[in-house]
């Protein structure tokens, strides 16, 4: 398919998406809320085999989670804030990090709720509203124009959710090696905010 | 807002968008976000990638048994309430924190270090690392030293300097194993910061050399 073909796709499905979760949060609507799973849910349990391949119960236990708190937080989700397939990323990934707290080896008294919930509850603030569209289509744009050795640590440190010490030590590459090739990535996505 | 000039590298801020940050730095990493409003834009960019490469992914077939189990769960569903306890904490401690302090900083088990210096452990990671916040009074001075691993601080409070510079309120400072540093608080206000140590701190004056066998053996 033509990019913007492709592009334009995307955003018809994403505003479809959008009015879902708006359905969801007034009207608690069930239809709408299925629409919604039907998209996302094979997303989310992928986002978790990323992590742990084959641990399908694991993924399955995922999607649940992440799909109540899409059902029980609609009414906080603000569309002018925040794009929805942003929104759910960060709820996945903070479901994600709450598995692993629970389930790990290594126990740690740190409780991750209060660190990363801001932007799951309030939205991302007015100061993020600039440009929010433009950002996300370089964004994707780029993505799809980075080297391999670049995207393939992105999704390492995203997806697999590994650190940069794992990466490392799993593409046996130097650790600067991987962070100069994290920070080369997000230069070429222009992730970039002028201080 | 954005008062803090120092701030986290991009790559660390990824990891806290991409959550796959020691939750100790990624405590940092949120204490920063408070004062900081640049970064706060840069993690939304950041938290786009980490959207966009989800989108991208294969879509892994989800069975009708879960789907229907879900949607029968619906009714049942509630949030849980918010925890009443942080309306009583002093609006100067960074919500990250609010799982270690009941009312304010004041009240924390504060045990003194050295003259000039009082620390509180809050927590371990389990990477080991140490969490613990550290309050140096006015003019007072940080014993030399540097570290085993690496060390991270946000300032909460009033603002330091040492070799390298001035830091204020939100400012993020990393040092590793090769940075050797003696901060000093400013005169006019203590200061407090959040301080994450991956392995022992060496001081490296001479009596203090000494007392580095008893601190390792804190992180046994």
């Amino acid at each position: 398919m033509p990019l913007m073909a492709n592009t334009t796709a995307k955003s018809d499905k994403l505003a479809r998406l959008s009015a879902c979760i708006v359905r969801v949060a007034e009207n608690q609507d069930k239809a709408a809320f299925a629409e919604l799973f039907d998209h996302y849910a094979p997303l989310i349990r992928s986002y978790s085999l990323a992590r742990e391949p084959g641990a399908d119960l694991v993924a399955d236990d995922l999607v649940q989670e992440v799909l109540t708190r899409v059902w029980l937080k609609a009414a906080k989700y603000n569309a002018t804030l925040a794009n929805l397939n942003t929104w759910i990323f960060t709820l996945a990934r903070n479901c994600r990090i709450d598995y692993l707290r629970r389930n790990s080896r290594y126990a740690t008294e740190i409780d991750p709720t209060d660190i990363f919930n801001e932007i799951e509850d309030e939205g991302p603030g007015p100061f993020q509203m600039v440009q929010q569209s433009r950002v996300q289509q370089s964004i994707r744009a780029g993505l799809e124009q980075l080297p391999k050795e670049q995207s393939e640590i992105l999704t390492k440190v995203y997806l697999e959710g590994k650190s940069h010490q794992q990466t490392s030590e799993e593409l046996k590459l130097p650790l600067g090696t991987v962070k100069s090739r994290v920070r080369l990535a997000l230069k070429k996505l222009e992730v970039l905010v002028p201080r | 807002m954005d008062k803090s000039t120092n701030h986290p590298y991009d790559e660390l801020l990824a990891a806290y968008s991409a959550g796959s940050l020691p939750l100790s730095q990624a405590l940092c990493i949120s204490a920063h976000l408070e004062h900081c409003s640049s970064c706060g834009q840069k993690l939304q960019q950041l938290n786009h990638v980490g959207s966009e490469l989800m989108q991208q992914l294969k879509p892994s077939k989800v069975s009708d048994e879960l789907k229907t189990k879900l949607l029968g769960m619906l009714d049942s569903l509630s949030e849980d309430l918010p925890d009443e306890k942080s309306h009583k904490i002093d609006a100067r401690v960074p919500r990250c924190l609010h799982q270690f302090v009941d009312t304010n900083y004041d009240d924390l088990n504060w045990k003194r270090i050295s003259a000039d210096i009082q620390s509180v452990e809050l927590c371990r990671d389990s990477n080991g690392a140490k969490v613990e916040l550290l309050k140096i009074k006015p003019g007072g001075s940080a014993t030399t030293h540097t570290h085993m691993g690496d060390e991270y601080t946000v300032i909460l409070e009033g603002s330091f300097s040492d070799e390298s510079g001035l830091y204020g309120q939100g400012d993020f400072l990393v040092k590793d194993e090769n940075d050797q540093h003696t901060p000093v608080a400013t005169q006019d206000r203590e200061c407090i910061c959040l301080a994450v140590t991956e392995g022992p701190i060496q001081f490296t004056g001479f009596l203090h050399r000494l007392l580095n066998p008893f601190i390792r053996r804190g992180y046994a």
